[in-house]
């Protein structure tokens, strides 16, 4: 059997070599572009996998790259394994879904060597330990999300949406460099298991400044406020790739940021909190935002924006465990809802869920599955999203402010009422488009039925899971075995008050014509949801000036060589003369 | 006499070469001539490796280092001259001024 | 007293390099100037290295130079007034080129410390095999990019008369 190195290795490498080959493939030999793609992409897959009983806590795979760099060193510890494994699994049903998706499609060479590239680029995001490698793989994930969203490069929507992408995650990629570039200049390399074993030994300003740095990087990458305004616009992107990388592993690296470093920045003043408030005003507007839309795509890029404001909320009060346990069930129900919405639209040919409707009886198996990933998302007992959240609620409940747990309700129970929404615009009611519609294909439905198993299943590892993560937890987390921990789920008080706002929001969308008078006081709030709360105004305000600002620069880039070279031997002189001054 | 002894004739060659590549680049506004200075300035940067590599007793990582900048910088010669006689062909001049499109 | 003279005729042959307006001359004073770098560095102890900057830098360069410059063509013989006024460079040079030499000249060390004693291949190709393979990489690149840029040329022009 092959060693936890080699597999490692692999994990990242496989799907790397396959983006290769399957770019190498002429785009005039689709079959076996889609065949090459799959293959490496389960072969990556099985490489995690097989990680599971391997990981280790101590670094392994050292190469060592000299003083600048530091050694390129992997950690395969439950955590990151953790993450790999759904980054490598969910992405090859990803890829599997793109078979039938994707078919007759242009370029599958560029897409399925993007796609590839991506898997594996987080799978290494994840393993790796040393923090200039982790800021490397971080914008590798950041290039491929961009490059992917602007894939159909035509429409001039999905390019702006790919560039507008690109710009916010690179707003927190600064974050990340700028952390990174601290721990080596206060610590002499770029371990991490070293930086969280001693963190106190750096000074406590530069312990916030990086605290802080890592949080902006999180929120740009996991689109929380005030970064939110990218992913809905990322939805240009083809569906299985909304639901890989924007839903199930990309967005998810900045939960994992701030789990991984929890350890070292949770005795940092006002941090815990400041992830807290981050995370529960997303999850709220979201939510909120989510109701009002009518783009089938968006609602669900909004609903996954809230949720991982949950898992955010969970993490500033202290339950490392339950976002990981969210984020968990989160991609696995997140994957299905998307992949079954590509399903629905591949089919209809629209995103709009106006022209939806009276789907069900045509798309029997896209309707099951949705419904599952739906009720799961709702937290509707007893699928896995239900248990999630509600230990999500209670470690807010215990370790956050109350009224942040009350907006968390508020929340809950505005995701049950939009996912109600939403379902029914799809599969109930009148049918509003005359023309075919077809059920999933084949591979379509090799995708979306392990994924609704895994909906209905994966909160029987509860206890499993908590003794898989194992250290990367915090100190003190107890680890319970399954039933103890859904024991202490269902009989917390705090979950039945959950569970009657979930019920609450189902029946006023149940109840929606009598409450109109309701609907018709919030309309103003509906309205500045629509308008995404100002935020896109606010965008387009810092273009306006960076672009101004470049232009008024323009005067001295003028590109001629001499006066270039000049600056450069002032500066020299400048460097020169300080450090003369300075030795004497 | 101690001053004029090999290490800090070579410092001096160091220094004025770099001076002289440097003013090449300054002054001239051929692109050829650009090329010039660059190998004056890098022939510089060459003698200061094998001088480093002698003064901290490494020659032989000094000659080593030292062959990696000729490799180098005969290749950036290589293409820049390849770019000279293509801006030559493409638009008749080597003049760096009126080559230069993003002035305004 | 011999060091003397090799740097005195390095530099003025750089200048006159530098200085010249005619392209020819230039790349022929460059050559000079090569030559006389590659003699000091073998007076320093280097003979290898020595051997190849005389048949790359004054050999190759030199007629590549030579070549680039028929094919290119001279320019007018109209001397170009410079961008950067010439007393500005000369004294930026020099605040430059002063400062440094104000900073290293006095510390300099005047004798070497131990000597390394493997041999120049084995240093090379054991320990910087690194540097090897970037160089590989290098001329590999290079080749590649000027058959690219030589080639577009026909190419283009190819087309344009379709």
């Amino acid at each position: 059997m092959p060693n936890i190195e080699t597999l490692a290795l692999l994990s990242i490498a496989l799907p790397w070599i396959g983006a290769v080959v399957v770019w190498l493939v002429q785009d005039r030999k689709p079959r076996l572009q889609h065949t090459l793609a799959v293959l490496f992409a389960l072969a990556g897959a099985v490489a995690a996998v097989a990680m599971i009983p391997r990981r280790t806590e101590v670094n392994v795979l050292d190469f060592p790259l000299g003083s600048a760099f530091g050694h390129l060193t992997f950690l395969p510890d439950g955590l990151g394994v953790f993450l790999a494994v759904i980054a490598a699994v969910i992405g090859s049903l990803a890829v599997i879904f793109s078979v039938d998706y994707m078919k007759g499609e242009k370029q599958l060479g560029r897409y399925y060597a993007y796609v590839l590239f991506f898997i594996g680029s987080m799978v290494g995001l994840v393993l790796s330990s040393n923090l200039l490698l982790v800021f490397v793989f971080w914008e590798i994930t950041a290039l491929c999300s961009y490059a992917l969203i602007s894939f159909y490069n035509d429409d001039p929507k999905a390019v702006a949406a790919g560039i507008k992408a690109l710009i916010i995650t690179q707003v927190g990629g600064i974050g990340l460099l700028m952390g990174a570039l601290f721990l080596y200049a206060y610590q002499g390399n770029y371990d991490v298991p070293t930086f969280l074993a001693g963190a106190a030994k750096l000074p406590a300003n530069v312990l916030a400044l990086m605290a802080f740095g890592f949080l902006i990087a999180a929120a740009a990458k996991s689109a929380q406020f005030p970064f939110q305004t990218w992913l809905p616009d990322a939805m240009e992107a083809p569906t299985p790739i909304s639901a890989l990388i924007h839903a199930a592993t990309m967005v998810n690296a900045g939960v994992y940021l701030l789990a991984r470093f929890y350890p070292a920045f949770e005795a940092v003043p006002n941090w815990k909190l400041a992830v807290l408030v981050v995370g529960a005003v997303t999850a709220l507007m979201a939510a909120v935002m989510a109701i009002v839309s009518n783009d089938l795509k968006r609602v669900l890029a909004y609903s996954t924006v809230s949720q991982l404001g949950y898992m955010f909320y969970a993490i500033g009060a202290g339950g490392v465990f339950a976002s990981q346990f969210h984020l968990l069930s989160h991609a696995v129900f997140k994957a299905l809802l998307f992949l079954s919405a590509g399903a629905v639209i591949h089919s209809v040919h629209t995103r709009d869920m106006r022209e939806m409707g009276g789907l069900g009886k045509q798309m029997p198996l896209g309707k099951v599955v949705m419904i599952i990933g739906g009720l799961a998302l709702a937290g509707i007992p007893f699928l896995n999203g239900f248990w999630s959240k509600e230990l999500v609620l209670e470690a807010g409940h215990e370790g956050g402010p109350m009224w942040a747990w009350l907006f968390m309700l508020v929340g809950a129970g505005l995701t049950a009422l939009y996912t109600l929404r939403f379902l029914t615009m799809v599969f109930y009611g009148e049918p509003h488009s005359g023309a075919h519609v077809h059920d999933a294909g084949p591979a379509m439905k090799t995708a979306l039925v392990p994924l609704a198993l895994g909906t209905l299943t994966t909160w029987l590892l509860a206890g499993q899971f908590g003794q898989f993560l194992g250290k990367a937890l915090p100190q003190g987390h107890e680890v319970e075995s399954t039933g103890a921990l859904l024991m202490q789920i269902a009989t917390a008080p705090a979950t039945l008050l959950a569970l009657a706002v979930v019920a609450l929001g189902l029946a006023a969308w149940w109840q929606r014509d009598r409450l109109a008078g309701v609907a018709h006081a919030l309309h103003g709030v509906g309205t500045m949801a629509s308008n995404s709360f100002g935020f896109e105004a606010i965008n387009r305000g810092v273009i306006r000036m960076t672009v101004a600002s470049a232009a008024s620069l323009r005067t001295i880039h003028d590109g001629v060589l001499n006066w270039t070279v000049m600056a450069i031997l002032v500066g020299r002189v400048v460097i020169l003369a300080i450090l003369a001054l300075g030795g004497a | 006499m101690m001053s004029l002894s090999l290490p800090f004739l070579a410092a001096v060659a160091v220094l004025g070469l770099l001076g002289i590549g440097l003013l090449g680049l300054l002054l001239t506004r051929n692109l050829i001539k650009v090329v010039v200075g660059i190998q004056i300035l890098v022939k510089g940067g060459m003698i200061a490796l094998v001088l480093a590599g002698r003064l901290s007793g490494q020659v032989q990582t000094g000659q080593a280092l030292a062959l990696t900048v000729i490799v180098a910088d005969t290749i950036v010669s290589v293409v820049a001259l390849a770019f000279a006689v293509q801006v030559r062909r493409q638009f008749g001049t080597l003049d760096l001024q009126a080559l230069s499109t993003l002035r305004r | 007293m011999f060091d003397l003279l090799i740097v005195a005729a390095m530099l003025v042959c750089a200048l006159q390099a530098v200085r010249g307006t005619r392209l020819l001359i230039a790349a022929l004073w460059l050559a000079g100037a090569s030559a006389l770098t590659a003699l000091m560095m073998y007076r320093l102890g280097a003979p290898e290295v020595a051997v190849i900057e005389l048949s790359v830098g004054a050999g190759l360069v030199t007629v590549l130079f030579v070549f680039a410059i028929n094919i290119a063509g001279e320019e007018p013989p109209v001397k170009l007034r410079s961008l950067v006024p010439a007393p500005l460079a000369c004294i930026a040079v020099f605040c430059a080129v002063g400062l440094a030499a104000a900073m290293a000249l006095p510390n300099l060390r005047t004798e070497s410390v131990l000597v390394q004693a493997d041999r120049f291949a084995t240093v090379l190709w054991e320990q910087r095999n690194l540097d090897v393979i970037l160089q590989v990489v290098l001329i590999l690149g290079g080749a590649l990019t000027v058959l690219g840029l030589l080639a577009a040329g026909p190419a283009h022009a190819r087309k344009e008369q379709q």
